[in-house]
């Protein structure tokens, strides 16, 4: 009961939050909701996890729930991932504009062209 | 025949302020125009370089080696050089060779002359070190197709219209595969020299370690996989 009611008051939370979130990310918002929502009625109904586990071919209701956490860890992590490489690519952009736009020729000019070969 | 080559050496440099004058002052004597790319060092690096007459362009903070060297690239390109070669800030690359690899592009009309310490030598080169040299080695000539024989080298010589071909995405160490990946894709010739690698004390302490080497390989299967 105790673990029941600690549940349910964090998933309310992610309610709440995915809620006041629309706004901005919809895709997001609606994906929570739905998570929030099925974790809370799994958390009650607790029989009907199980069954659907047995439907897809696992034992218990819990290991259900757990597959589908770690699924949805590694698309977090990856999506994080890659959405962190294109920050630095555009962080890398923008510092290597800065950075030639200051750039200093060398001291002492008219060394520049080599006679390498003729 | 060429006449009047614009050679630019681009030297990526990270903290190296011990041996930066050293490395320009010798290119510089060879006639070369050379630019350092400062990667965000916290010594006196930019302040060296630029006194022994390199042009110097300084990152804001650190970016890696294969940002530096698409910077100095970029950079080369802009003040119109005709062939651009890359070279280690260390100390380890001799000056010697830049001609030979310079030549090879014209002789053998490529765009790309890549520097092969196994086809020359590596005096010092420590027998870890070698093991892993080749395995990257294999494993690049197994993705890329390239027939090269030491893909860890950052002195090369590229023609202007190679250096168009190149846009190095990998900040970090993996740049010199992906270096290799897009010479692959872009069907330009590429010729392999013998260069001189001479190990000292100062380089092999800044060398790549064994943990370097693993996160190479992670970034490159992560690049082959999402991109």
């Amino acid at each position: 009961m105790i673990a029941q009611l600690i549940l349910s008051i964090l998933l309310a939370g992610i309610l709440i939050y995915a809620w006041s979130e629309y706004a901005r990310s919809p895709a997001v918002a609606v994906l929570a909701l739905f998570v929030a929502t099925a974790g809370l009625y799994f958390v009650w109904v607790p029989e009907h996890s199980t069954a659907l586990a047995e439907l897809v071919g696992i034992g218990r209701g819990v290991d259900l729930i757990l597959y589908i956490w770690v699924c949805l860890s590694l698309i977090v992590v990856l999506n994080l991932h890659l959405k962190l490489r294109t920050q630095m690519e555009l962080i890398t952009a923008l510092a290597r504009k800065i950075a030639l736009a200051d750039a200093r020729a060398p001291i002492e000019e008219g060394n520049i062209r080599n006679p390498v070969r003729e | 025949m060429v006449s009047r080559v614009q050679t630019y050496v681009v030297i990526p440099a990270f903290n190296e302020g011990p041996v930066i004058s050293r490395v320009v002052s010798e290119v510089k004597r060879a006639g070369y125009a050379v630019v350092v790319v400062d990667d965000g060092s916290s010594d006196a690096t930019a302040e060296e370089a630029r006194a022994a007459g390199a042009g110097v362009i300084t990152h804001p903070f650190n970016l890696g080696q294969g940002a530096a060297l698409q910077t100095g690239i970029d950079y080369a390109v802009a003040e119109r050089a005709e062939v651009i070669v890359t070279f280690d800030a260390d100390g380890q690359h001799r000056v010697s060779d830049i001609a030979r690899l310079a030549e090879a592009l014209v002789e053998e009309q490529a765009d790309f002359a890549l520097g092969s310490r196994f086809l020359g030598q590596a005096p010092n080169l420590p027998p870890l070190r070698r093991l892993l040299l080749h395995a990257a080695t294999a494993f690049t000539r197994l993705t890329t197709g390239l027939q090269v024989t030491d893909t860890h080298n950052g002195l090369r010589a590229m023609t202007r219209r190679a250096a168009a071909a190149i846009r190095l995405r990998q900040n970090r160490m993996a740049h010199a595969s992906e270096l290799l990946s897009q010479i692959a894709a872009s069907g330009l010739r590429y010729v392999e020299r013998p260069v001189t690698i001479e190990y000292t004390a100062y380089s092999l302490a800044k060398g790549q370690s064994l943990g370097d080497a693993v996160l190479i390989l992670l970034d490159l299967f992560a690049r082959r996989l999402y991109r």
